[in-house]
């Protein structure tokens, strides 16, 4: 899902900098360099590879931000608090709209509550999230609306 | 003499071939983006007119169950961290965006041009609309998604334009 789209991007840049780089500097070496002459080639080498970092800043940027995932927290937090594959298991069977007590009988108090919600209008929706002990970059959050199990999503995947 | 003129105008040249040659490479495999897949959403209501299909001629815009907010060219943005996708039934005219930090819903927006693809943090823009046909979708037990009325709250979050020191989603959890 979240592929490093921008590492080839960056090799291409590096290279064509160093590229660029060895051929100004052994064209400065030479002897008989015309300057004059030069300038206007440098200039222009040098405006490809400014296009090339900004392109290259930019999809670098977003990508890094993609690739960040953190979850906002309220209220009190359980550090001790994860889940097994047994309980993810279990719960995954939960069909949606089943009881929010039931959920919470296999998974216990959540590591954490994200803020409160009104995703439909007038009903209150609460996300509770819990970190997976055997994949710990990985969440588990649980949507209720009142009583109700409404679904789930792990993220971070 | 010259011998050495050449070799600087060999070099330069070669030098100038070389930064197109890869400054072209470097952003033709880079700025198209990967073609986004479309989302297949299997509506509840199975309702004879969906955004994106063809009526006299004419494309349906807006079906039952979205609103329509005069957007006048602004800009709509993403109500949580999630992912931009094109609506598989009309993937010309709508978007998808899901949230893994929101289960057991989804959003329609219809009528975004040019719509970003792909992840987007919160608040983040993701197109521009004259008219944004907004919907709110949740899943059922079977796994269809049912047209909901969608929340004041959501819309805000799509509307307005987040300030710069308003942390929406604050990170809490490393």
């Amino acid at each position: 899902m979240l592929e490093n789209r921008g590492v080839p991007r960056f090799s291409i840049l590096r290279f064509s900098m160093q590229f660029y780089l060895v051929m100004a500097i052994e064209a400065m070496k030479t002897r008989y360099t015309q300057y004059s002459t030069l300038k206007p080639l440098l200039a222009g080498g040098l405006m490809f590879v400014l296009v090339g970092v900004l392109i290259d800043v930019h999809g670098g940027l977003s990508v890094g931000r993609q690739e960040r995932h953190f979850y906002a927290c309220q209220g009190d937090v359980r550090p001790e608090v994860s889940l097994s594959k047994e309980q993810v298991a279990e719960v995954l069977t939960i069909p949606e709209r089943g009881a929010k007590q039931q959920v919470r009988g296999i998974l216990s108090e959540p590591y954490c509550m994200l803020p409160d919600l009104e995703i439909r209008s007038g009903v209150k929706a609460e996300r509770e999230a819990y970190p997976l002990a055997f994949d710990p970059n990985t969440w588990l959050v649980v949507l209720y609306e009142g009583e109700e199990y409404a679904g789930y999503r792990f993220s971070g995947d | 003499m010259a011998v050495s003129w050449y070799g600087i105008r060999w070099r330069a040249w070669l030098l100038q071939v070389s930064l197109v040659v890869s400054a072209i490479a470097g952003t033709s495999c880079t700025t198209p983006f990967p073609a986004e897949e479309a989302h297949v959403v299997t509506l509840y209501q199975a309702w004879e007119l969906q955004p994106g299909e063809q009526i006299a001629g004419y494309t349906v815009a807006g079906s039952l169950g979205d609103i329509a907010i005069e957007m006048e060219g602004h800009a709509a943005f993403a109500p949580f961290n999630g992912k931009v996708q094109p609506y598989a039934n009309a993937p010309q005219d709508c978007v998808v965006f899901l949230s893994n930090e929101v289960p057991a819903y989804l959003f329609r927006l219809c009528g975004l041009k040019h719509p970003r693809y792909g992840f987007r943090q919160a608040g983040a823009a993701i197109g521009r609309a004259e008219q944004l046909q907004f919907a709110t979708l949740r899943q059922q037990p079977d796994g269809t998604w049912a047209l909901v009325e969608p929340s004041s709250e959501i819309l805000e979050r799509v509307l307005k334009r987040p300030s710069p020191n308003q942390e929406r989603e604050k990170t809490g959890v490393p």
